[in-house]
């Protein structure tokens, strides 16, 4: 392993990111809209109009009934008299968790994609490969860029995300709402699990194909199984809870583990050098 | 001598498409090497394979020793590569792309990149995205670039394509100074023969995956000319020259002879002086381009 290299081809991966506007583009709005603009619009419906009588909320209000008394959520809820601050601390807290989760990994996802595709279509993979750097520092390098960039985006999101729902909630709660500690465990637990996850998957199918388009177009199978969750949760086959979270997470972590492991034996200079000739 | 490269009967293919068929070659410490031939030759695959950045498939291969399928980081750590498209990123400045092959290759000083760049007159564009460099510029920080690391073993895949003349004549002169002063043996892959023919100790020519002739120019000449075109610039008249002597155009002032022997042409000289004034003479077709397709036209 060679910590010197793997420093310059993180460092070099996280500016090719910075300044390729197809990437850099997507990575800010998307968390912009999903953690400001979207819980904003929310919020400020909410303080202004009933949302019980906007829209059917039926299999919401039968998950709440289902909920143990002694469940800390049941706890917090009972702490509101309004249907509408228990709507907004239940969405909030809880339904939006794995859309949050989305965001983090997409970005990854796009880093990662780019990482050895990106190369192959500037040509200069062969350059890359020509250098004296082992290949698993190589693949660490890239690895860590897209890893980097994933928790930068996930805490600046959490940031203006919980800045967002505090100060436009607190004329409705008269106190900050966010973050429960299920977040914490989002926040340090389950997103570096299936950011990593994301992007060793992302980084494989990379130095398989030769360019960027085809690697973005296969990364969306790391984000499919998360919307999957997102409709499951909202037609409440579970509610998020802390044990689940840390379940989750474990969960993501052994597959990427497993993956890692696999990896490892696949990759190979000769293989990655043959992939960007045909 | 010590021989830096050594392939024995090495064989390559890319999915099933046969590129080097039973390729034999050395490369003796301290030389210029021209590796010649036409466009799919396996001359890139050859570079390739010694670097260890692909594997063989039946053979043997050695550099400075070492195999590069197992030593490839020790290999690719003295050697300096210049890639036909020089491999370098267009988001970076001209430094910033020294700057992180330095890091990768363990050359982190600052002068070692100010001074590569000052030699091939980029200092004043060190700080401008390379992806606006033109096509010389880009092929002459790529040089820079392969010679970041202080290589012992340059190799270089075309180095003067998209080069002006002048800059292919710098970047010849400072190939051929590279080589004196520090003894750094050098394997240059290009088409454009009348350029490196003066600078190369030797030539290897390479056609259909196979070495098929190599040695100096010389040693070339001597195997291929099997009869010299010799023209003469003198004020002797056709009359005077006696028949013994095969005269194939004339020009006023101007005699192209054929003789089946080098050792002939001191003889015409002589005789040409005798009889009046001689003010130049030159062998014709011998020059490496010349060589290249008898050498060609032969293998087949």
């Amino acid at each position: 392993m060679n910590i010197r290299a793997i420093k310059a081809i993180t460092k070099k991966d996280l500016s090719s990111v910075t300044s390729n506007v197809q990437i850099i583009l997507p990575i800010i709005i998307v968390p912009l809209i999903f953690c400001v603009v979207f819980p904003a619009i929310l919020i400020l419906i909410s303080r202004f109009s009933d949302l019980n009588q906007a829209t059917n909320l039926e299999p919401i209000l039968k998950i709440l009934e289902k909920l143990p008394e002694e469940s800390s959520l049941a706890k917090d809820l009972a702490t509101f008299t309004d249907l509408n601050q228990k709507l907004i601390f239940l969405f909030f807290n809880y339904f939006f968790a794995p859309m949050f989760l989305l965001i983090p990994i997409m970005g990854a996802s796009l880093v990662a994609a780019n990482s050895f595709a990106g190369e192959k279509e500037r040509r200069t993979l062969e350059s890359l490969l020509f250098a004296p750097v082992d290949i698993f520092s190589l693949f660490l390098g890239k690895v860590l860029a897209a890893f980097i960039l994933a928790m930068g985006l996930a805490i600046g999101g959490f940031i203006l995300y919980g800045l967002t729902i505090n100060i436009l909630g607190y004329p409705l709660f008269n106190r900050a709402i966010f973050p429960q500690s299920n977040w914490l465990v989002l926040l340090f637990w389950v997103i570096p699990s299936f950011s990593f996850l994301a992007i060793l998957f992302n980084v494989a199918v990379s130095a398989k194909v030769k360019g960027f388009q085809e690697a973005n177009q296969m990364s969306v199978f790391v984000v499919l199984p998360i919307i999957f969750l997102l409709i499951s949760q909202i037609l409440g086959a579970f509610i998020i809870d802390t044990k689940f979270l840390w379940l989750l997470g474990g969960g993501g972590l052994f597959i990427s583990v497993i993956v890692l492991w696999r990896m490892i034996g696949h990759f190979d200079r000769n293989r990655l050098f043959e992939s960007q000739i045909f | 001598m010590e021989q830096i490269i050594k392939a024995v009967d090495v064989y390559k293919s890319y999915h099933k498409e046969p590129v080097l068929k039973g390729l034999n070659l050395t490369v003796t410490k301290g030389q210029i090497v021209g590796l010649l031939g036409p466009n799919g030759a396996g001359k890139t695959t050859t570079i390739r394979l010694l670097n260890g950045v692909i594997g063989l498939d039946k053979g043997q291969l050695e550099v400075f020793g070492l195999n590069p399928e197992k030593s490839g980081d020790k290999i690719r750590s003295l050697c300096g590569v210049l890639t036909e498209s020089a491999g370098l990123y267009p988001h970076l400045s001209g430094e910033q792309n020294l700057a992180f092959f330095g890091e990768l290759y363990g050359v982190e000083k600052k002068e070692v990149r100010y001074e590569l760049l000052k030699d091939f007159g980029l200092l004043e564009h060190k700080d401008k995205k390379v992806g606006s460099y033109s096509t010389g510029m880009k092929k002459r920080l790529g040089i820079a670039k392969a010679l970041l690391a202080n290589p012992e073993l340059l190799f270089l895949d075309e180095p003067t394509t998209g080069l002006d003349p002048e800059g292919a004549r710098d970047l010849l002169g400072y190939i051929e100074r590279l080589n004196k002063d520090k003894g750094v043996t050098i394997l240059i892959c290009t088409h454009i023969l009348k350029q490196i023919e003066e600078l190369c100790h030797r030539f290897l020519f390479l056609d259909q995956g196979r070495i098929i002739e190599e040695g100096t120019l010389e040693e070339i000449e001597a195997k291929y000319l099997k009869e010299f075109l010799v023209r003469v610039e003198t004020d002797v008249s056709v009359s005077k020259i006696p028949t013994s002597f095969q005269l194939i155009t004339h020009t006023p002032g101007k005699l192209t002879f054929k003789l089946s022997n080098k050792s002939d042409i001191p003889i015409l000289l002589r005789l040409l002086l005798e009889k009046g004034s001689v003010y130049s003479s030159e062998i014709l077709g011998r020059d490496l381009e010349t060589m290249y397709f008898k050498i060609r036209e032969a293998g087949r």
